[in-house]
């Protein structure tokens, strides 16, 4: 099996509304899927479908090679789910939960027993297992939802914003867990609005808008491809200004042709090859900044808070050694230094703004 | 201190989240117009219409006149005049008449000396009519034994002056105060208490003395497993707000499963807590249960499960616990009224009483008092359970197929 789901002209309407609008997605078999978009974009809708929580309108899909439609109750038996949407019962112990849940999946007692101590130790929630779920923290009742969610063994497991108000350190454990569960072979189904814990555990990304799939791609595709249309936009507005320019060359002297040509190769070498280069100095002062604005290879200086500059200038490595040795040659303390690549953040704001402005139109 | 401002937005808040949840608001409107309705029309608290039966042996002038003023006092509805006295009781057992009025084989005879017994037999299983049924009607004969007394009193030849001073006063008072009267003391020699207590009026209870405890018990325990609806709204409806349900509803398990898992639950619960009611009746009051133990037990079962289908019914469709019970709210209190549960569906307009036999509870109502109260068996109330057997299918069958899996 290629794809762990497959979704064919999936929708789904509310009155005139279509919440899902004839989505087609394949998510890889046994990768970790990370599934964003904009809150009321579709995510939870397509989840709910996906997890036969809620009939589509038209259109269907394949999860873990079984229709929703047709064979609804072998794709429960192969999925599993972690909120939000979905409870445990307050007043049942985390154990009597996870029993509950290993006997609605018909899961044998005894490897329901045992594989409900070894989930638990896992998550480490087992010395809390006779505790009422309603007296647990936040964190301990996502593991305990964990621990019902696996009790069966699913081949998929769908997690929508699993980690939405817990601590960092929960956070880590949840997502460890997840890469484990990964690395023995189930496929991840993971709706976030953390890019950084995207970015972090999931091999590709799909990013819905208004019903639609948006972009779908690596983390990293989706970034070369955001890098990609950026330049391909700056080099379309420099052809316009090189044209613009060679327009007003045709009635000018000599002369003024000369700086025009300045003016072009400028115009053309900063949109060809320019890279954002963002450096903290501790000791900033105008003195560093007007430095720094008359080396050649610099064409704009951006300054923020706290010491932070945003310096655009030529993509080469020596370009940043002179920007460093200039720095340091005017006694600036350099605390830290990054390149400006576009995030999964900058590429999720673009494709979901992107959408926004056909929507108007 | 209040803070006007931030009070009226607490308020105006409410009031639109109410508009914007159209069955609560329409439910809420409803629910203070059924229930004045149902009490400004149906139970102003005067018991009227009583069907009753009247066994009528013998013809004339006395005869109609009774039988006139029986028909013109509101408190009775003469569904028959008859002449078998047998036959009456049967229509009392049968539920078709409260009670039966049975006059005499000598009651027009003027010149018999021997006393007119009438008798009423009257179903003491049902404590509010027969309650009203009993004075009324002795109260109504004991005129009538007036009357005849001062007729008779006429055609002896005694003044006008005595019989119409003995007249005034039977109008006016019991017919042991009107022996002691001065008027009947003068006329000295003739046995009046004879002539004006020319009827004897016989009460007989079919069902024996049935306290009020004992009627009130099976009246208590539909309330209890009526109250099962509230429960219900929590149920389902809270178990779907909450997000429960939907960790059920993701694994391979069929809506009948875990509807049926629910009914249980409640049926179980539910019919022991009428049973614990029962019980405690029994051990504190002593009441009695005079038919089968077990009819009574399944009849118990029958309607608890017939309630639940109800709340499954309804719930089934609801996503929040207060839109439930603020649906759930304007049929189960009417229905309480309606079924008989407090008043006699007989007596009431009827409007509510076509309305009381399209609810299961009046059926419910009818069979447990029967047999608990007379004692009957399952061949008096089989029309009771296939109607609940009935509206049981019905909402069971309506709850499944709309339960909605959507969470």
């Amino acid at each position: 099996m290629k794809y762990c789901v497959e979704t064919f002209d999936l929708t789904k309407n509310y009155g005139d509304f279509a919440a899902v609008d004839t989505l087609k997605m394949k998510i890889n078999n046994k990768s970790i899927f990370g599934f964003l978009g904009p809150n009321g974009a579709g995510k939870t809708t397509t989840i709910k479908m996906l997890t036969c929580l809620s009939l589509p309108t038209t259109g269907t899909a394949t999860v873990a090679g079984n229709d929703i439609l047709k064979n609804p109750n072998e794709v429960r038996q192969k999925i599993g789910m972690i909120p939000q949407m979905v409870s445990l019962y307050g007043d049942l112990t985390v154990k009597e939960n996870i029993q509950l849940c290993g006997d609605f999946y018909g899961v044998p007692r005894d490897l329901r027993d045992s594989r409900a101590d070894e989930l638990m130790e896992m998550v480490d929630i087992k010395y809390a297992e006779n505790k009422p779920v309603s007296q647990l923290s936040g964190g301990m009742k996502q593991k305990a939802s964990v621990v019902a969610s696996l009790i069966h063994q699913p081949d998929i497991l769908f997690l929508d914003e699993p980690t939405i108000g817990l601590d960092p350190t929960t956070k880590r454990v949840l997502w460890d867990m997840v890469e484990e569960l990964n690395s023995e072979g189930r496929s991840i189904i993971l709706c976030s609005h953390d890019m950084y814990e995207v970015e972090l555990l999931c091999d590709d990304v799909g990013i819905i808008n208004r019903g639609v799939l948006a972009a779908f791609d690596t983390p990293q595709g989706l970034k070369d491809t955001m890098i990609n249309e950026r330049k391909s936009e700056k080099t379309s507005r420099s052809s316009n200004i090189t044209k613009i320019v060679e327009e007003i060359q045709k009635e000018a002297s000599p002369e003024e042709n000369t700086s025009f040509n300045k003016i072009k190769d400028y115009v053309e070498k900063k949109n060809r090859d320019s890279m954002e280069l963002s450096i903290m100095i501790s000791n900033l002062d105008e003195k560093i900044v007007n430095h720094l604005e008359k080396l050649p290879i610099t064409y704009k200086i951006t300054k923020q808070h706290s010491g932070r500059i945003v310096i655009e200038m030529e993509d080469s490595e020596e370009s940043v050694t002179q920007i460093i040795s200039s720095i340091i040659e005017k006694n600036g303390n350099i605390t830290s230094i990054s390149t400006k690549d576009p995030s999964l953040e900058d590429v999720f704001v673009r494709v979901t703004a992107k959408k926004e402005k056909v929507g108007e139109e | 201190m209040v803070e006007t401002k931030k009070m009226m937005w607490m308020f105006k808040k409410d009031i639109m989240v109410l508009w914007r949840h159209k069955p609560r608001l329409i439910a809420l409107i409803l629910f203070p117009i059924i229930m004045i309705t149902l009490f400004g029309y149906g139970m102003g608290g005067t018991l009227t219409n009583i069907p009753v039966v009247v066994v009528s042996q013998s013809n004339g002038p006395v005869t109609d006149a009774t039988l006139n003023a029986i028909k013109s006092t509101s408190l009775y509805d003469v569904v028959n005049i008859i002449n078998d006295p047998n036959k009456g009781k049967q229509m009392v057992m049968d539920g078709q008449a409260k009670a039966a009025i049975i006059l005499p084989t000598n009651y027009d005879d003027m010149q018999s000396q021997t006393p007119k017994n009438v008798i009423i037999d009257a179903d003491s299983s049902d404590q509010m009519a027969t309650g009203a049924l009993i004075p009324t009607t002795q109260a109504l004969f004991s005129q009538i034994s007036n009357q005849l007394g001062i007729q008779e009193l006429q055609s002896m030849g005694l003044s006008s002056s005595v019989a119409q001073s003995s007249q005034i006063q039977v109008q006016s008072q019991t017919s042991s105060q009107l022996l002691s009267s001065p008027a009947a003391t003068a006329s000295g020699g003739i046995n009046f208490q004879n002539i004006v207590n020319s009827i004897n009026f016989q009460i007989n209870k079919l069902y024996g003395n049935i306290s009020y405890i004992d009627f009130l018990v099976p009246g208590l325990a539909m309330v209890v497993l009526f109250s099962c609806m509230f429960g219900m709204g929590e149920s389902i409806a809270g178990e779907r707000e909450r997000g429960e349900l939907a960790r059920l509803f993701m694994t391979p398990t069929s809506i009948t499963t875990i509807v049926g898992g629910k009914i249980l639950s409640k049926l179980t619960i539910e019919t022991g807590r009428a049973v614990i009611l029962i019980v405690v009746a029994i051990i504190l009051f002593g009441i009695v249960i005079a038919g089968s133990m077990l009819l009574t037990l399944l009849l118990l079962v029958l309607v608890a499960l017939c309630f639940v289908g109800f709340g499954i019914m309804i719930s089934a469709r609801v996503s929040t616990q207060e839109d439930y019970m603020q649906m759930v709210q304007p049929i189960t209190l009417p229905m309480m009224f309606m079924s008989g549960v407090f008043y006699p569906v007989e007596t009431m307009p009827w409007i509510f009483q076509k309305i009381a036999y399209i609810l299961p509870l009046t059926y419910a109502n009818d069979a447990l008092r029967a047999v608990m109260l007379k004692g009957v068996g399952i061949g008096a109330i089989w029309v009771d359970v296939v109607v609940l057997l009935g509206f049981t299918a019905l909402f069971f069958g309506l709850g499944v197929r709309g339960f909605n899996r959507d969470v």
